[in-house]
């Protein structure tokens, strides 16, 4: 069956597109998102799309899911009444935490408050070492005594997190039968399960976080799989999109919606590098502007970066520290608190700043006209042309020119001494200056020099700012994907089934234990492989093995490629040989000291999924002429005036087409800027791609 | 140069910086560079005034790095350098007051002249010496002495400096290897430098530099001119080795100017001196969290505040004394500086806290093998609280450094931790309550007596309270056999010693009297305060179960 659909839920609109494999057909629809019960959009769009396409639910071989929910679960804290059971003398490190202050000079700084209270906290006394020995076994009588209290104060989840779980997860395990026994209504993540690994700080917040979202994800995955039967007739896969980058079922979500959490984003850099594959650039900055914050993610290889850890609920100013650590794989994004929503301010230094404070949505910029009095980086876009008043949001939303304007000079030209459209264009390049410096600074974090990389733009402010950042970062190219807004739900149609597995088994790789590393591949194989063939045909199950290693006595570890196949004793010098390459990637050096492997890694997965994007033919000797719109004055920086320019809609301009900038492309969710010199073509993809001009 | 220009330059600069500590974090051979950002980073102009600094780690290696460049310039006149020069030093009383923070120094050259410099300054995990430790008698002790000097000649390594390095370290892989990131992290601050300014068309950052440091000047004269003139007065007293130390800090406020004087005793035989620079850097710390937190660190956020000493006091030392453990004193300083300061900014101001870090090190051999082991790290106690909000739970302050989960503990060295909370009633009470220390207990895996060594604070003198807010009560250390131990003092100990560590928390801000009803009830269900304190001193006497 060639028909598929990926459905994102966002803060705003719900996205769903069809895609139909036969025809290359895209079909895309917004839906306004319905927070109380989100799987009214996702349905409602469904079914919008088989209707206009005459398909029954059936005819569609599986939809692929992506939601924000159980982030916004965490940030607002309105996950389920969560328990801790840990290790006696433990219960408050996860309160302990690192010990650490995320800024150095802020003493109202406040630090992430737990998800389950002190009062909830419970210890059991029994003790593994580190070497997986018991030193003082569990008593079950023990667990009995926590089930009452337990029922007592209405807790609806529990996070199991013994102390060295990850060498020996027996009493965690007899923790676990015991409490669905006596619970079965009881949500419980167990530790050992989530993060098999070393740090009790991090295993014991990532479970935390996990279990508490676990009831909402559960109750949710299940109402949205039976509407989607009820209503659109439909009966097959639902899949989930994992923040590493691949999908796992809706079932697997529903224990593990941890592993969901950053879906959207990492859909966002799986589209780019599918996008960048297409298009011959292997190396690619994906740039993802929206109303509060931007995205950066370093494509490399066409494969994006993966971290293995990211934190959720960043309290201040997205400041590394400041949220809830998650020890998941993820897809590594740096986000910047930049966006359409930013608040221009001039500081104690008599400068200009941008963000990260943001107007948000409500009141939001100025030129919303909802109460917000503070200019933000959208009415400096507003000011300088390069939004059009009537033609936001396609239409559906006026702006007040004149409101930016007044807010522009009182807050900012005058404080300055600066003409209002000076102050304007001000806010717009230290903006796009935040941006960049903020991705090259990361990408120098991962010994990578993103400057010279093409830049693939989307986001409702991405096309807006990608001009500006890309000169900054001397970019070559700029390429504006159709279909931006729904970028997410495309980015899931390239994403593998994958099911990811660890295990803590610290080692000197000088006396590796071939045989044991052996067996807990293996093992780990094997639960992948018979999860997936419920799915997908046994031919189609690969495997990627990985383990994370270090210098001996090192703090981080670097996750290295293992060999294919059964570990031999030619193994160890690859394992090195494959460890320094990584690490020289990372650090730009290798040691001369014992390396040692602190976990082991499988992930599972099913084929890359084929995505042919709709081709036109290029014409020949195309012009734009019949996609012009209108003619409106924008601020040009070569002249430091408001000069006119041509509008083009984007859904006009024919494939093949070339023409020159400065010049304005618009589409329905967002405004293509180009304020410069560049040369400008639309692809056979449809993608707008602008070359330019390098001094 | 227009407004936005400059702004727009004044962000590269910084990029710049960020870009120089993020090339060398990324290479550093320690662990403690790359974790915990313990460096500082930052651009000079040609008079040697620091225009930029990177948003790192550690205080003392941050503010002690504003005034070292001089020092450069006072050895390598700029007009004798050469493209391809590096200059290092670790002089104590030039730069970061201990022989294991190194600085390296790197020139700009633009058109066959030095137009800037970038300098470093990163910990160093072995310097040679008694290692760090707080037992020396003088700096001869603690270590090699490197004084300014060419450690690139030209383009040219000057190989004997580091052949003597190597041999004086315990560790020369790891020291040469973060030697050769400090030195690349300069490089990449240079390349990014040049770049900018060629993009802009700038000859040099001279002008740059001038409005930078002006503008940061006007701003931190600003915050100091809405202080009320006058003279505030505060002593806060610390167990000291021995006996007992307060550090009496003065502050002068004279219309845009600030002054600190501290009164110390004289220095001692040990190696908790202070250099003045170090004092300067911790002392202009707990200033600028107080009333300058967004007012960037250079030249000119500087200039306005000056901080003395007695020469030849604890907090002024004389060469040669030893210096290996300044931070066993100076981390106090900032505590010091805010109690003067709540007079008159009680609001921006947080009560002292726990403020030196307990710093345990154990050594001895692993059960069964026999095998020595040796493991070293630190714990963080509650801090103070502040007028609207309570101190923070076990974390360091001012240090910035990150702790050590006990798995990674257990893992590394045979050693149980047995327990690791909170301690119920260890933050002073207060309107708004100090934050908790906390409670270690520890069993060494051995079949024999092992080293116990800690560096411990506030076992005597507690963390006061501000405006009404009461002292935490002191940190206590002891065993379930009744060894005695010495909070500053190595002791062998019978391997069957369980030895618990009972780390103090911050003081209280404020009459507990007036604390929020709702705030205690918190309190008491999560047992941060004991029904007994929430009757007797709260006040409160509701129970809660």
């Amino acid at each position: 069956m060639p028909f598929r659909i990926g459905a994102d839920v966002g803060g705003t609109f719900t996205d769903v597109v069809l895609l139909d494999d036969d025809s290359t057909k895209i079909c895309a629809t917004k839906v306004l998102t319905t927070p109380e019960q989100p799987d009214e959009a996702i349905v409602q769009g469904v079914v919008e799309l088989l209707e206009a396409q005459e398909l029954d639910g059936n005819a569609l071989s599986h939809i692929i899911h992506g939601t924000t929910l159980f982030t916004n679960a965490l940030i607002e804290r309105k996950g389920a009444k969560t328990a801790l059971i840990t290790t006696k003398g433990f219960r408050d490190s996860i309160e302990i935490g690192r010990e650490h202050r995320y800024d150095m000079y802020d003493l109202h700084m406040q630090k992430p408050k737990s998800l389950a209270p002190r009062y909830l906290r419970f210890e059991l006394d029994e003790r593994v070492l580190a070497d997986g020995s018991v030193l003082r076994p569990l008593e079950g009588d023990d667990v009995h005594q926590l089930v009452g209290k337990l029922k007592q104060e209405g807790v609806e989840a529990v996070a199991v997190c013994l102390i060295h779980s990850y060498a020996n997860d027996a009493h965690e395990k007899r923790v676990g039968t015991i409490l669905a026994q006596a619970l079965p209504d009881l949500a419980v993540s167990l530790s050992h399960e989530i993060v098999p690994e070393i740090r009790e700080y991090d295993r014991t917040s990532t479970t935390l976080a996990n279990v508490y979202v676990k009831p909402i994800a559960g109750r949710y995955l299940n109402r949205l799989q039976s509407q989607l039967g009820d209503t659109a007739g439909f009966d097959k896969s639902l899949f989930v999109m994992q923040s590493n980058g691949g999908l796992c079922e809706a079932a697997d979500a529903a224990a593990s919606p941890i592993l969901c959490v950053e879906s959207g984003p990492a859909a966002g850099g799986l589209a780019a590098a599918y996008y960048g594959k297409l298009l011959g650039h292997s190396d690619l900055l994906s740039f993802d502007m929206g109303g509060t914050t931007a995205k950066a993610c370093v494509i490399v290889d066409s494969e994006p970066l993966v971290a293995n850890d990211f934190e959720v609920d960043r309290q201040y100013q997205f400041k590394k520290g400041s949220g809830l650590p998650v020890k998941v794989p993820v897809i590594e994004m740096i986000e910047i608190g930049t966006g359409g929503g930013s608040i221009a301010e001039v500081d104690a230094m008599k400068r200009l700043n941008v963000g990260p404070h943001s107007a948000g949505a409500v009141p939001g910029p100025v030129a919303y006209g909802r109460g917000g009095d503070r200019p933000t980086v959208t009415d400096a876009d507003l000011r300088l042309g390069y939004l059009d008043p009537e033609f936001f949001l396609g239409g559906t939303m006026r702006l007040d020119l004149e409101r930016s304007r007044e807010a522009i000079h009182d807050k900012i030209g005058a404080p300055l001494g600066l003409d209002e459209m000076a102050a304007a264009w001000g806010i717009h390049q230290i903006a796009n200056e935040n941006m960049a410096s903020a991705a090259r600074i990361h990408a120098i974090e991962r010994g990578k020099d993103v400057r010279k990389f093409p830049i693939f733009a989307f986001g409702g402010a991405g096309p807006v700012h990608a001009f500006g950042v890309a000169q900054i970062l001397r970019a070559p190219s700029i390429i504006y994907p159709l279909n931006a807004g729904v970028m997410s739900a495309i980015g899931f149609m390239t994403a593998p089934l994958s099911l990811q597995y660890s295990r803590s088994f610290p080692t000197l790789l000088d006396t590796l234990d071939i045989a044991g590393v052996n067996a807990l591949l293996k093992e780990m194989e094997k639960q992948g492989r018979e999860k997936l063939e419920k799915t997908i045909p046994a031919e189609d199950v690969g495997f990627r093995r990985f383990a994370d290693i270090r210098y001996r006595k090192q703090g981080y570890e670097v996750r290295t490629v293992l060999p294919d196949g059964p570990l031999t004793d030619e193994s160890a010098a690859v394992i090195r040989k494959n460890f320094e390459a990584a690490y020289r990637e990372i650090y730009g050096h290798t040691m001369n000291a014992p390396i040692e492997i602190i976990s082991w890694r499988v992930i599972a997965h099913g084929p890359n999924p084929v995505l042919n994007l709709p081709t036109q033919s290029e014409e020949a000797g195309a012009t734009a002429d019949s996609a012009l719109k209108s003619r409106r004055a924008i601020y040009l920086p070569k002249h430091q005036e408001m000069r006119e320019v041509p509008v083009y809609d984007r859904y006009q301009l024919p494939a093949g087409v070339r023409f020159k900038g400065p010049v304005i492309i618009e589409e329905r969710e967002s405004t293509a800027v180009i304020n410069g010199d560049a040369e400008i073509r639309v692809d056979a993809f449809n993608n707008l791609i602008v070359d330019i001009a390098q001094e | 140069m227009d407004q936005i220009t400059f702004d727009i330059l004044w962000g590269r600069l910084i990029a710049t910086v960020n870009e120089q500590a993020a090339g060398l974090i990324r290479s550093s051979f320690t662990s403690i560079v790359r974790e915990a950002g313990d460096l500082s980073a930052g651009v000079f102009d040609k008079r040697g005034r620091m225009v930029a600094q990177a948003v790192t780690g550690t205080p003392g290696h941050i503010n002690s790095m504003a005034t070292g460049m001089i020092h450069f310039l006072e050895r390598f006149p700029i007009e004798t350098m050469r493209p391809g020069d590096v200059f290092i030093t670790n002089d104590p009383w030039m730069t970061a007051s201990q022989l294991n923070d190194i600085t390296i120094m790197t020139p700009v050259f633009k058109g066959g002249e030095a137009i800037a410099f970038f300098a470093n300054c990163c910990h160093a995990l072995d310097i040679g010496g008694r290692g760090l430790s707080a037992d020396s008698r003088s700096v001869y002790e603690e270590g090699l002495q490197i004084p300014v000097m060419k450690l690139h000649d030209a383009g040219r390594p000057v190989e004997a400096i580091f052949e003597l390095l190597a041999a004086n370290v315990r560790t020369p892989e790891e020291v040469l290897g973060d030697i050769h990131s400090q030195i690349v992290g300069n490089e990449i601050g240079v390349t990014q430098l040049l770049g900018f300014l060629d993009e802009f068309g700038l000859p040099d950052i001279e002008e740059l530099s001038e409005e930078i440091i002006q503008r940061s000047e006007d701003a931190m004269r600003a915050r100091i001119e809405a202080l009320p003139d006058g003279t505030y007065r505060y002593a806060l007293p610390i167990d000291g080795f021995g006996e007992p130390i307060t550090l009496k800090a003065e502050i002068e406020i004279n219309g845009s100017d600030l002054t600190v004087n501290f009164e110390a005793p004289p220095s001692v035989p040990m190696g908790i001196n202070v250099t003045l620079n170090y004092t300067r850097a911790y002392t202009t710390y707990g200033i600028k969290c107080a009333i300058s937190p967004d007012v960037p660190n250079n030249e000119g956020s500087f200039r306005p505040v000056a901080v003395t000493a007695p020469e030849g006091s604890l907090l002024n030392t004389s060469f040669p004394s030893a210096v290996g453990g300044r931070h066993l004193v100076g981390h106090f300083l900032p505590s010091a500086v805010m109690g003067a300061l709540a007079e008159i900014v009680p609001d921006r101001v947080m009560a002292p806290g726990f403020d030196g870090l307990w710093d345990t090190h154990i050594a001895g051999t692993r059960r069964g093998t026999g095998e020595t082991f040796s493991y070293t790290w630190f714990s963080a106690g509650g801090t103070g609280a502040m007028k609207t909000q309570d101190g923070w739970s076990a974390t360091a302050y001012p240090s910035g450094i990150a702790g050590v989960p006990a798995e990674v503990i257990e893992f590394l060295a045979p050693i149980v931790v047995h327990r690791r909370e909170l301690r119920t009633d260890s933050g002073g009470a207060g309107e708004f309550r100090g934050g908790l220390g906390q409670t270690m207990e520890i069993e060494v895996l051995s079949d024999e007596p092992f080293l116990f060594s800690g560096l411990y604070e506030r076992t005597e003198k507690p963390a006061p309270g501000l405006a009404g807010g009461h002292d935490a009560p002191v940190g206590r250390l002891h065993t379930n056999n009744d060894v005695r131990l010495q909070p500053k003092i190595s002791c062998l100990v019978p391997s069957t010693t369980i030895v618990t560590l009972e780390i103090p928390g911050g003081g209280g801000f404020g009459d507990p009297r007036a604390r929020a009803k709702e705030s205690i009830l918190n309190d008491v269900r999560n047992g941060y305060v004991s029904n007994d304190m929430a009757r007797e001193v709260y006040g409160c006497d509701a129970d809660v179960e």
